[in-house]
């Protein structure tokens, strides 16, 4: 019966890539869209909750959020490192790290991030460890770097501006697990190594400055009465003058408004992916109730010479699964080929795209279409069979 | 034996035909000649049991067949019968061996296959693509359909209708020889094939002919 299923399918190739297509765009497009949302707020989600709050330059409280947690962007504005002495004064404050970026790049791909160990303290290591705070030129790469560069524990890197790399080597002495978010993408050095780099660029004077420090507090009253503090407070940098208007954000509520606009951007796509599977669930029914239509010849051939209607509804049932299996199984591989491609788009956002992830809803719309796919011709079939009769 | 005893039949364009009972023996060829509409494939296809009888029955080595239910019918008829079709009914996009393994569906063992396409002389072209045959082949490949699973009853309604009269008649030559020690009975309008046939009847003296109701 399979054997003759497929056969059957063969000699009617064209309708049923037709119907393939049809299937797997609609399933692809719904479980991608699905995916990518989910991933994304999961991905914003994990980081959000675990510093009490982040103190930078004066600006939009969203850049900073997404600069400090997820490395997105290229952050310009910058407060003095020397500012962290004064943090730890405050007896609230449990644990200050500061970040700071060059614009060097690490193969003119990979952002390069000045922050201390403490920022790696409670990532798991593929191999080797954090680097040491009291020496320099040590870096740790995320799993993604170390992957698509090859690197172990003791190679040395060299990091640049364009295509160009700076002619100090940096030791590797720690390659992070697989997190799935933006620490695959990033490697990470002590702040005093970015400095170096610069000075030996000969630039003659450069500020030692960071973009953001993410601070713990003792208790989360603590945090609110810092933030309070801090807000509003602008710096004075003694030596030069220079003043820097600072601000203190608590990440946890500017996630929750950017989840909150994310949720209804993830709303809007399901409804959209919605009507696109509604237009296909249309598209696939009518292809398969045509081609039961075509078919109408075949069944009675074969019901002439014997073949009971139950063996031909079997037969068509088979090869509408075959079908549905096949589209559904071409769907979920498309979406992830999708996930593959669109990781790049996903990482500005600080997410990085697992194509390996797999939701449950997923599993439900693939079942869904296969379904689709199928019913109309049980229900093609069994009304058929209810007619059934030969003298016609 | 088939026995065949007051039937008629009644169409939905409410006309009749009523036969007069006949009886073929087994292991004998029947010639069924009748001008158009006498009855001749309605008869055949009664005996097939691909139509059901209005009145009458028809019984087949004792079994009254008219009591049977369609599925009874479809099953002695895939079981016991084939039946040879004017236009062939072959799936053109299929080749000739998938055309006769389609039997397989329902069980039918279609082994012997390849000694009856060469016996019709057309097992080089067994996988050949059925839309791709002449008229005579694609009939030789409908006779080898029929005769595959072994029947004991062969009915062929105008098996050399599409064929010129020198195919025709080789068609009618192989079907008769293959068809030995079975009953054959054949619905054809040309007298000039009557004798490979053991028997002819003539349908115009066998039916009261149509009449309106």
């Amino acid at each position: 019966m399979f054997k003759f299923a497929l056969k059957n399918m063969a000699i009617k190739k064209i309708q049923i890539i037709l119907v393939v297509l049809s299937v797997v765009i609609s399933a692809g497009v719904a479980i991608l869209a699905y995916n990518i949302a989910s991933q994304i707020d999961d991905g914003i989600s994990s980081n959000a909750g675990y510093y009490s709050l982040i103190v930078g330059p004066a600006g939009s409280n969203t850049d900073l959020a997404m600069n400090s947690m997820y490395f997105t962007g290229n952050p310009t504005e910058t407060i003095p490192y020397s500012y962290m002495d004064t943090l730890y004064k405050d007896t609230n404050v449990r644990r200050v790290i500061p970040l700071a970026i060059g614009g060097g790049t690490y193969k003119n791909q990979y952002k390069v991030v000045g922050t201390s160990a403490d920022l790696l303290a409670n990532k798991g290591f593929d191999s080797g460890n954090a680097f040491d705070d009291s020496t320099d030129c040590q870096v740790v790469v995320g799993y993604t770097v170390a992957q698509r560069n090859n690197l172990s524990v003791g190679d040395k890197i060299k990091i640049g501006h364009g295509t160009d790399a700076h002619g100090q080597d940096l030791e590797v002495v720690g390659i992070l697990e697989q997190s799935y978010s933006s620490y695959d993408t990033v490697v990470f050095t002590q702040v005093k190594t970015l400095w170096h780099l610069h000075e030996n660029e000969g630039e003659e004077h450069h500020d030692h400055n960071v973009y953001a420090f993410l601070i713990n507090t003792n208790n989360l009253t603590g945090a609110s009465t810092l933030i309070r503090k801090l807000n509003n407070t602008v710096i004075v940098d003694e030596e030069s003058g220079t003043t820097y208007p600072i601000q203190a954000i608590e990440p946890m509520s500017i996630m929750r408004g950017v989840l909150d606009d994310l949720g209804d951007t993830k709303y809007i796509t399901l409804v959209l992916c919605a009507i696109i599977l509604a237009m296909n669930i249309l598209v696939i029914s009518i292809i398969t109730l045509l081609n039961m239509y075509n078919s109408k010849k075949e069944i009675s051939l074969m019901r002439l010479i014997g073949i009971s209607m139950k063996k031909i509804n079997l037969l068509y049932i088979i090869q509408n699964s075959i079908i549905g299996i096949i589209s559904t199984l071409l769907a979920f591989g498309a979406s992830r080929l999708c996930l593959l491609l669109m990781s790049g788009f996903a990482q500005k956002m600080g997410v990085v795209l697992n194509y390996g992830k797999f939701y449950p809803l997923e599993f439900v719309i693939l079942l869904g279409v296969f379904i689709i796919t199928v019913l109309p011709t049980i229900i093609c079939t069994y009304s058929m069979a209810r007619k059934d009769s030969l003298e016609q | 034996m088939i026995c065949t005893k007051n039937l008629s039949k009644h169409f939905k364009n409410e006309t009749a035909i009523d036969y007069h009972d006949m009886t073929f023996e087994d292991g004998k060829s029947y010639m069924l000649l009748g001008a158009s509409g006498c009855g001749k494939s309605t008869l055949l296809n009664m005996i097939a049991g691909i139509l059901s009888v209005d009145s009458g029955s028809i019984e087949i080595d004792g079994v009254d067949m008219s009591l049977k239910t369609q599925k009874e019918r479809d099953k002695f008829r895939i079981q016991k019968i084939g039946y040879i079709f004017q236009d062939f009914k072959l799936i053109p996009e299929m080749t000739v061996i998938d055309n006769i393994n389609i039997l397989r569906l329902e069980g039918v063992d279609t082994s012997g296959v390849d000694e009856i396409l060469a016996k019709l002389e057309i097992l080089d072209k067994k996988n050949k693509k059925v839309k791709h045959l002449s008229g005579g082949e694609k009939q030789r490949v409908a006779i080898a359909r029929a005769i595959v699973k072994k029947p004991d009853i062969i009915l062929a309604d105008e098996p050399t209708g599409n064929l010129n009269f020198a195919i025709g008649e080789e068609v009618i030559k192989q079907l008769v020889e293959i068809s030995k020690g079975k009953t054959l009975i054949a619905v054809t309008h040309d007298e000039r094939l009557s004798s490979y046939f053991d028997y002819v009847i003539d349908m115009n003296e066998m039916t009261g002919g149509r009449r309106d109701v």
